[in-house]
This record gives structure tokens, C-alpha cells and sequence, in this order.
């Protein structure tokens, strides 16, 4: 009995063909769209040398030390052991300007009673281009004072080791996967699709309530308990997420190339778990609410919000509520599912993961709850 | 005008869940504009790279030079030594360098011994190239005075780099634009505008037209003695009417967070085109809500439209990221004229002709975009209609 009643749901989701179609592709082709957008942004942190310009006046002739410098940092530099960091071009004051205002260079080098730097908008690589101008002016200070306090050292090879630089650093890499913030868009992607489950959750409840749908009517007085019925409809809306869920998830892995970290088994788990929360989360709604367009209004603003505050339309949104409203990350579960994946992906234990597992548990464990309380012992004097 | 009557009764029967999606949307467009922060716009003074300095070692001399040096130069950010909380604020982005000196650092840097600090960083940022130079340079400098002068006090030896490395750089600003961050901001918020916008419209307009499309409503219409023109005519004017209101709802915030701003040309001109690209959001919700008859899933087609859109036109990630060949796909919806002409009018200085020209041009093609969907949505109401008189 259990086994024909669970075949016959299965039916009819599946045969809610326009339903079927969305959910199943909305996900994908927003995850193309994430994967075009996403394509360059990786790179764009990536180090480009930086176009400059130098004023090539009779003070910057004067200013031999400062040129061997330059040269010894441009691109066309001979030296092949140290990438060139700067674009150089030599240029008059006039041209100098112009560049500037076409944009063609981030800032020119003037000497005019000292090395001086002009520039039009302030940003990283002007920041690099004034930091090593005054790199240049500090260690001729360095030399000056070494001088003042031993004549001797200029004999003893301190311009080898003004030369000979020496790294300090040394890099540690954060934890097993690269900071890569481009995978929490995914990541929000599925905990979203997890939470469309949510319209299965709403229909099949809406099935089953007589005085909402003439199916609702027939399955009431059918000699069966009501609780059997909302465990089976419930049980084959999961089963069609799940399918969903996974072949997003193949589709995620398989030809995006998107890393998900090896825990293959809590992965999967994780979708279980989720799409459990998001199937249990629709019953939920469509059983406090009557009123049909207000149901989805209410599901469909709820789980925007949620996925919003998870990050999925601004990466740094997860962060900014992880650290001024920590429970507000706890109280969402988009934002939980979407940390389940980021810390099987990002940290080394796995304690963090456990912690939103749980906590999605509770959720799901309530959201059953209420629906059994509100569903059971309905009676109808008439319909 | 009894079809333009009922499309507002339902509008008022469905008000709650019309609501709901107007005051998400404009929280939504609200935060985003307030938190957003574009990673290729960086400032002078703020280009300063977040960093985080953790010492093992004693708390000598030389390392408090070398923090006091750092915080100068970076924003030193007081984060607790605790893997999972530096993996999370380096992930975001919050932090993008964390230096950790080892045990003994100062003892054998001191000696000449070769020791090394330890870095956590983005890889291949450009700030890490900044970080490592700055700590390199304090370092170096350290080295030099250590091997070249003998019995230096660490005390002296601080001194003596505190005063080279306070020679900075003369910089001049060639024509800058002083309220340039400021439109930039501003700009944030008419981009997300366009989220927010388009899917309020696909959802509402949505909620409406499934109603009308009701097979057996709609059946009632084809037998009443309205033409369809007329009908459609109505139904237009109804939309159009809901999308205006919709408008002016969401650019409230605007007067509110910019106050007389918006009354300069800027402003206008911002108003202006958030006001045009309703027009095709509106057409384009209007053919959606014809095509998709379930309710439940035109939550669904909402989103791939609104947030699709979005995504690749440059609303959440900066154009400047988006590839020459995306773009071009792009250029294909609305979003991207929109978008682009947002774009131009944060970032003149001055409005000059060729700017007009093009946003001009982008206006264009919206109002085409638009009249394209009105057609093609005409089209398949046309063929619906013909379809049930002669047939079932």
C-alpha cells in the first residue's frame, strides 16, 4: 500500500511537467550564467606590470642611480632573473599629463627639486608606483647614515648588499583549497535549488488538504491515515529533489569544473540534509498558510531573502553577517547548507560542517512538526 | 475601461503577495548599495591592505618597529590566532595578508642567521606583491645597518630605519574628480536597481496575468463583446501603470539616501534611464507571464531572467571582470544598456556630446527591446485566442 501510494505521487510530480522543467533547469542555466560571469574574475587579481611614464628632464639625467634603478625594474630590462614590474615610457611633461588623462598610464615620475609623482586616480598599482619611489629615496638615507658611522663599509661591499636582497618571507598556503571566493556563488546556488524543494513541499501538501484541492477531497476519505499520506507525499517530493539536486551537482562538477573539496560522502549528505530542510520547509508554509498566492509569495520572498543573506548575489554578504549578526547565519538555512559546502571545501576539520548538519536537523525536525501539528485531525463539516 | 478596472482589483486582492516582493526587493537594493564594495575601486588613503600581525617570538624592539612600521603603511587588524576565524577573514577578503613571526625570530635576525617571517596571503594579489615588499623593505634595511655597523642597540638600530623610512614620495593629483566616489556609489544603487526592478515586475505582473490566462476566464473574454485589441490595450495600460508605481516606489530610497543630488543632471539623468529600462523589464515580464502557466514555477523563470541577466551584464560583478565575448552575449538583453549607460553617467567629468550620443543610443535600443516583447508576446496571445475560437 505504502510502496502504490508513493509510486502514484511520484506520478504526478513528475507529470507537472512545467514544474519539473524549471526547477530542474533554472539552477543549471543560472549556474552557466555564474560560470560566464565568474571566467576572468579569478585572473583579475593576478599581477600585471604596471604602465608608468617618466619625465625625461636635464634633473632626471642628473639622477644616475635613480635611472639604473628604474631600468633595472622595467619589462625591456635585460636582467632575466627578476620579472620587470613597470612599463616604462620617456615622455615630456605635456605628453605626461595627456597619458594620464587617457588613462594609458596609472601615474608619471617628475623630478623637479626631488622625485616627484603624479597621478589621477589613487588605487593599488599607484600605491606600488609611490612605494617604490620612496624606497628608492630611503635607502640612499640608509647609505648616508651607514657612511656617517663607518667610511670604512663603502670599501667592504655595502653596495653588493644594498643590491643583495634578501627575502624574509616565506608562504604559508591558509588550508587545503585556495581562498577561491568565486565557489560560494555555486555553493548558494545548490542551497537555493535545495530550498525550491520547497514547491514540491507546498503542492503536495496542498494535495492533500480537502479543502484546497478536489485530490485532497478523495484522498481524505480513502480508509488510510493521514499521517501514512503525508510521510509518502513528502517522501516523493524528496526523491524528485534529490534526482534534481544531484544531476545539478554533476553538472556543477562534471562539466563547470567547479571544486567541491574529495569528502564525497558528507556531499552528498549535505544534499540530503538540504533537500530534506527545503521539501519539509514548503510543507511548512503551505500548511500555515491558506490562501494560495500568498503561499508562494511567501515561500518564493522567504527563500530570496535567505539565499541574499547567504551571498548569493554578493559574496562578502555571508561575511558581513557571519561577523556583526552571527545568528542570523544560524536562523538560515541557505546560509547553512552554503557552509556545510564551504567547510568541506575550505577548512582542514570537519567539526564546523557537523555543527550546520545538526543545526539544519533542528530545522527540519521543526518544520515537520508544525506541519503534522496543523495537518492532523482536520475535520470538515462540509466542503 | 473594465479590463484596466479588473487588472487593479486583482492587484489589490494579491496586494499581500505584491508586497512581500516590492519590500524584500527593496531591502535588498538598499543593503547592497550600502556594503558593496567594488574590488577594482580602490582609493589612496584606503588602498591600505588589511593585514594581520601575530607574533610568537618576545616582544622585542625590533618586531615592535616592525608592527608600528606595518600599521603605518596597512590596516592592522586585531583578529584572535585561530585557524578556522584567519581562514574565514582571508577567504572574504576581509583580510588578504596575515604575518606570523616565529619563535626566535629576533635572536637569530640579530645573529645574521637567515630565519624567515611567515605570510598567509591571496594568492597572487596584487596587495601581497605591496606586503611583501614593505616587510622586505624593513627588513633588508635592518640587515644592512646590522652587517655594516657594528654593537647597534636593537633601540638604534629602529631609530635609524624609522628615520630612512620616512622619506616619502611628493604626489601630486592631476585634475582629479573629488566627488567621484561618491557617483560611483550612487551608481551602485540604479545597478542593483535593475535586479531588484526586473524581478518585482516578472513576479507581480506574473501574479496578475495568470489570472486573466485562466482557461476558463479567458474563454468568458473571447465570448464578451470587448475587441482583443481592446482588451490587450487595456491590459497594457494596466501594466504599464503597475510598472510606474512599482518605479516610483523603488527610487524613493535614492531621494532619501542622496537627497538634492538627485535633482542635478546626474541624478535626472540616472532617474531617466532607471525609468526607460522599466519599459523593456516590464515587456519582457509581460511575455513570461503569457508563456509560463504554473504559479509555482514562475518563481523559477523569475530568477533566471532577473538574476541571469544581472550576472552577466556587470550589476554584481564589476564589468571591468567580464570577459570582451560575454559582453557581447550580453549586449543582447536589456540589463547590459542599462547597466552601461549607468556606467557613463557616474564617471564624466563633464557631460559631453558623444556621451549623450551613447546613452542616447542605449535608451534606444531598451525602448526597442521592449517593443520587440510587446510584439512577440501579442503575437502568441493572438495565435492562443484564434487558436480556441476555431478549435477546442
Amino acid at each position: 500500500m505504502f510502496l502504490h501510494n508513493y509510486i502514484y505521487r511520484l506520478k504526478c510530480i513528475v507529470r507537472d511537467r512545467e514544474l519539473m522543467y524549471w526547477t530542474l533547469f533554472f539552477p543549471i542555466i543560472l549556474a552557466t550564467f555564474f560560470n560566464l560571469a565568474f571566467a576572468n574574475l579569478s585572473e583579475a587579481e593576478k599581477f600585471a606590470p604596471i604602465n608608468i611614464a617618466v619625465v625625461d628632464n636635464k634633473e632626471y639625467q642628473k639622477n644616475a642611480p635613480f635611472q639604473r634603478v628604474l631600468k633595472s625594474l622595467s619589462t625591456t630590462s635585460d636582467d632575466k632573473d627578476e620579472e620587470g614590474i613597470f612599463n616604462i615610457r620617456y615622455t615630456t611633461k605635456e605628453e605626461g599629463d595627456k597619458l594620464l588623462n587617457d588613462k594609458e598610464i596609472e601615474g608619471y615620475i617628475y623630478c623637479d627639486n626631488g622625485i616627484k609623482l603624479v597621478i589621477k586616480e589613487s588605487g593599488l598599482n599607484q600605491t606600488i608606483l609611490k612605494n617604490f619611489i620612496d624606497e628608492f629615496k630611503q635607502t640612499s638615507s640608509t647609505v648616508e647614515t651607514i657612511m656617517e658611522h663607518n667610511p670604512e663599509s663603502m670599501h667592504s661591499g655595502l653596495l653588493d648588499r644594498i643590491g643583495h636582497r634578501t627575502n624574509f618571507l616565506k608562504e604559508v598556503a591558509p588550508s587545503k583549497s585556495s581562498p577561491d571566493t568565486v565557489v560560494n556563488y555555486f555553493y548558494t546556488l545548490i542551497a537555493m535549488a535545495c530550498m525550491y524543494g520547497g514547491f514540491w513541499g507546498l503542492k503536495e501538501v496542498t494535495a492533500i488538504q480537502p479543502n484546497l484541492s478536489p485530490q485532497g477531497a478523495r484522498i481524505n476519505v480513502a480508509p488510510i491515515h493521514r499521517f501514512k499520506v503525508v510521510i509518502v507525499c513528502i517522501l516523493a517530493a524528496i526523491s524528485v529533489q534529490l534526482f534534481e539536486i544531484i544531476l545539478l551537482l554533476a553538472y556543477l562538477t562534471l562539466v563547470l569544473k567547479i571544486s567541491f573539496g574529495n569528502q564525497i560522502g558528507y556531499i552528498i549528505l549535505t544534499c540530503i540534509v538540504g533537500t530534506i530542510t527545503g521539501v519539509t520547509y514548503g510543507a511548512f508554509i503551505s500548511s500555515i498558510i491558506k490562501e494560495e498566492g500568498l503561499k508562494i509569495g511567501a515561500l518564493i520572498g522567504s527563500s530570496m531573502t535567505m539565499s541574499f543573506l547567504a551571498g548569493m548575489m554578493y559574496d562578502k554578504m555571508k561575511y558581513i553577517i557571519s561577523t556583526r549578526a552571527p545568528i542570523l547565519g544560524y536562523v538560515n538555512p541557505v546560509n547553512l547548507i552554503t557552509d556545510c559546502f564551504y567547510s568541506l571545501y575550505y577548512y582542514d576539520t570537519n567539526s564546523r560542517f557537523f555543527t550546520n548538519i545538526v543545526i539544519l536537523c533542528v530545522f527540519i525536525a521543526i518544520f515537520s512538526l508544525c506541519t503534522y501539528l496543523v495537518l492532523r485531525r482536520q475535520r470538515y463539516a462540509s466542503l | 475601461m473594465q479590463v484596466y478596472k479588473a487588472f487593479f482589483k486583482i492587484i489589490q486582492k494579491n496586494i499581500l503577495q505584491i508586497l512581500i516582493y516590492i519590500v524584500i526587493f527593496l531591502f535588498f537594493v538598499v543593503l547592497m548599495a550600502n556594503t558593496y564594495t567594488d574590488p577594482t575601486n580602490m582609493d589612496f588613503k584606503e588602498s591600505k591592505v588589511n593585514t594581520v600581525f601575530i607574533n610568537h617570538d618576545e616582544d622585542s624592539k625590533l618586531l615592535e618597529g616592525l608592527k608600528e612600521y606595518i600599521s603605518h603603511n596597512a590596516n592592522l587588524i586585531d583578529i584572535p590566532d585561530d585557524i578556522q576565524k584567519l581562514q574565514d577573514a582571508l577567504y572574504f577578503r576581509e583580510v588578504e595578508y596575515i604575518v606570523k613571526v616565529p619563535k626566535g625570530f629576533t635572536e637569530a635576525f640579530m645573529k645574521g642567521e637567515e630565519i624567515r617571517i611567515e605570510k598567509t596571503i591571496v594568492p597572487d594579489s596584487a596587495s601581497s606583491v605591496y606586503m611583501d615588499n614593505l616587510i622586505n623593505k624593513y627588513l633588508n634595511t635592518a640587515r644592512l645597518y646590522i652587517s655594516s655597523i657594528e654593537n647597534l642597540s636593537q633601540q638604534q638600530l629602529v631609530n635609524y630605519i624609522g628615520e630612512d623610512l620616512s622619506h616619502e614620495t611628493e604626489v601630486l593629483l592631476f585634475n582629479p574628480d573629488p566627488e567621484k566616489g561618491k557617483n560611483i556609489r550612487r551608481m551602485y544603487y540604479f545597478n542593483f536597481l535593475a535586479y531588484s526592478l526586473f524581478a518585482i515586475l516578472i513576479l507581480g505582473v506574473s501574479a496578475v496575468m495568470i489570472v486573466f490566462n485562466q482557461p476558463d476566464l479567458r474563454k468568458r473574454h473571447s465570448c464578451s463583446p470587448l475587441k482583443l485589441k481592446n482588451m490587450n490595450f487595456q491590459m497594457i495600460l494596466g501594466n504599464i501603470s503597475f510598472a510606474i508605481l512599482v518605479w516610483l516606489i523603488m527610487i524613493i530610497p535614492s531621494f532619501i539616501m542622496y537627497g538634492d543630488y538627485m535633482f542635478t543632471k546626474k541624478g535626472l539623468l540616472f532617474l531617466l534611464n532607471s525609468i526607460i529600462f522599466t519599459l523593456p523589464a516590464l515587456s519582457i515580464s509581460f511575455l513570461i507571464a503569457n508563456i509560463v502557466k504554473s504559479k509555482n514555477a514562475i518563481s523559477a523563470a523569475s530568477n533566471v531572467v532577473s538574476l541571469g541577466t544581472c550576472f552577466i551584464s556587470g550589476v554584481f560583478v564589476p564589468r571591468d571582470f567580464l570577459g570582451e565575448t560575454l559582453l557581447k552575449f550580453a549586449s543582447f538583453t536589456p540589463t547590459y544598456w542599462y547597466v552601461k549607460s549607468n556606467h557613463i553617467i557616474a564617471n564624466i567629468d563633464r557631460l559631453k556630446e558623444e556621451d549623450i550620443r551613447s546613452i542616447l543610443t542605449s535608451i534606444l535600443i531598451m525602448l526597442i527591446f521592449a517593443l520587440t516583447a510587446l510584439v512577440i508576446t501579442m503575437v502568441i496571445k493572438k495565435q492562443k485566442y484564434t487558436g480556441q475560437v476555431s478549435g477546442s
